[in-house]
């Protein structure tokens, strides 16, 4: 802890500058829904993206029968942080906008604090995987549900239904474009963690 | 010579050999370079070498012009990291002060894109944001940041894994938060 606010020059015999320990929350969403909005109204580095090769096994929906043919697909994910504090620093990392590389979501998820599932209201289709993904992995997850210029297609109530999210688990409107609301969701889920923290058995 | 401590860099973890494109690059001195065997098929025939703004010239050039021009992938030669090395994308990355100069300058002889990961480990940077700025793939970043920690460049911050449902660790990224305005 004493090294954590002093960074030693490289050249300083035996000193290394002291890591943060890091933390991360998953934004998670279709694609187009505001997640790299949503990241970049409260990161303090402009969003910046990291691509990984998947490998995809080119199946898809029109021919199940054949596995033949596997290709290599770049997805991308564009992330942001945050300081929390000198020793600890918060990480978010946005999912691909492709659904079909939910495979890949253990990586991103492995030891985060939770996620957040941002719905855009009128393509509520896009996030039934994202939902049900966080569910059985047991990750404390918030619905947020990104209200374009105040106004919602849908109210939270039907949003909640239509995406058959438990009871416990928060649906929420934010802004993605606003620091404050988007702080707020993180509160949220983090709230959520909190709970969920506490109720587990020690 | 004490062993070196859990968090070495010259310690990359079972089974990891240098490979053979490190060797003259590696750190020695406190951290001894792990050799490593040679792999079973040669390395690619050298490309040109391109010149390099601050690139040291030196005797001993042809090894490293043979790795010049190499693209990551073929560093890494199609491996994978796998879940066992521990390096996730927010793992922090920071240099062994041992493998910069005074002016954070890495080593000449090492390839062009490891010295670019060192250079930038001068303050702790997480995998991710090293893949990103770099413009290299997340997977090729992690299997070079671990072959840099196994020559004793980097320190990769492995054992710093918070535990997510701890209830003091949440309290303490909402305080943080709150302070957002």
């Amino acid at each position: 802890m004493s090294d954590a606010d002093h960074t030693p020059s490289p050249g300083q015999t035996g000193r290394r500058p002291m890591p943060p320990v890091p933390v991360k929350i998953v934004i998670a969403g279709g694609f187009g829904v505001g997640k790299t909005t949503a990241v970049g109204a409260i990161s303090e580095i402009e969003p910046l993206t990291t691509e990984a090769e998947m490998t995809d096994a080119a199946i898809g929906i029109d021919d199940p029968g054949s596995r033949t043919d596997k290709t290599t697909t770049t997805v991308a994910m564009d992330f942001g942080c945050i300081t929390i504090d000198s020793t600890l620093k918060l990480y978010l990392f946005g999912t691909p906008g492709q659904s079909r590389f939910g495979f890949m979501w253990d990586d991103l998820s492995r030891g985060a604090l939770g996620a957040v599932v941002i719905v855009d209201s009128s393509r509520l289709d896009d996030c039934f995987a994202a939902v049900d993904y966080f569910e059985r992995a047991d990750l404390p997850f918030v619905v947020a549900v990104n209200a374009f210029h105040g106004r919602l297609s849908h109210d939270l109530d039907e949003v909640r239904w239509a995406l058959a999210v438990r009871d416990g688990v928060p649906v929420l409107s934010f802004d993605a474009r606003d620091r404050i609301s988007v702080r707020d969701t993180l509160l949220a889920l983090l709230d959520r963690a909190l709970e969920q923290a506490i109720a587990a058995p020690s | 010579m004490t062993a070196p401590p859990p968090d070495d860099p010259g310690r990359g973890g079972p089974g990891r050999r240098l490979p053979p494109y490190l060797r003259l690059g590696a750190v020695t001195g406190a951290y001894p370079a792990v050799p490593g065997p040679e792999p079973p098929g040669a390395a690619p025939a050298p490309a040109a070498p391109a010149p390099e703004a601050g690139a040291a010239a030196s005797g001993d050039a042809a090894p490293v012009a043979a790795v010049h021009g190499l693209r990551p992938f073929v560093l890494t030669r199609g491996r994978v990291a796998d879940d066992a090395c521990g390096i996730r994308m927010e793992t922090q990355v920071t240099v062994n002060p041992a493998a910069i100069d005074d002016q954070g300058r890495p080593d000449a002889t090492l390839p062009t894109e490891l010295r670019a990961i060192v250079a930038l480990c001068r303050q702790p940077l997480s995998v991710a944001e090293i893949s990103a700025r770099l413009r290299l793939h997340l997977g090729v970043t992690r299997v070079l940041v671990g072959d840099l920690q196994t020559s004793g460049h980097l320190a990769v911050h492995t054992q710093d894994v918070p535990n997510p449902r701890s209830v003091d660790l949440i309290l303490r990224v909402i305080n943080g938060l709150r302070t957002i305005s």
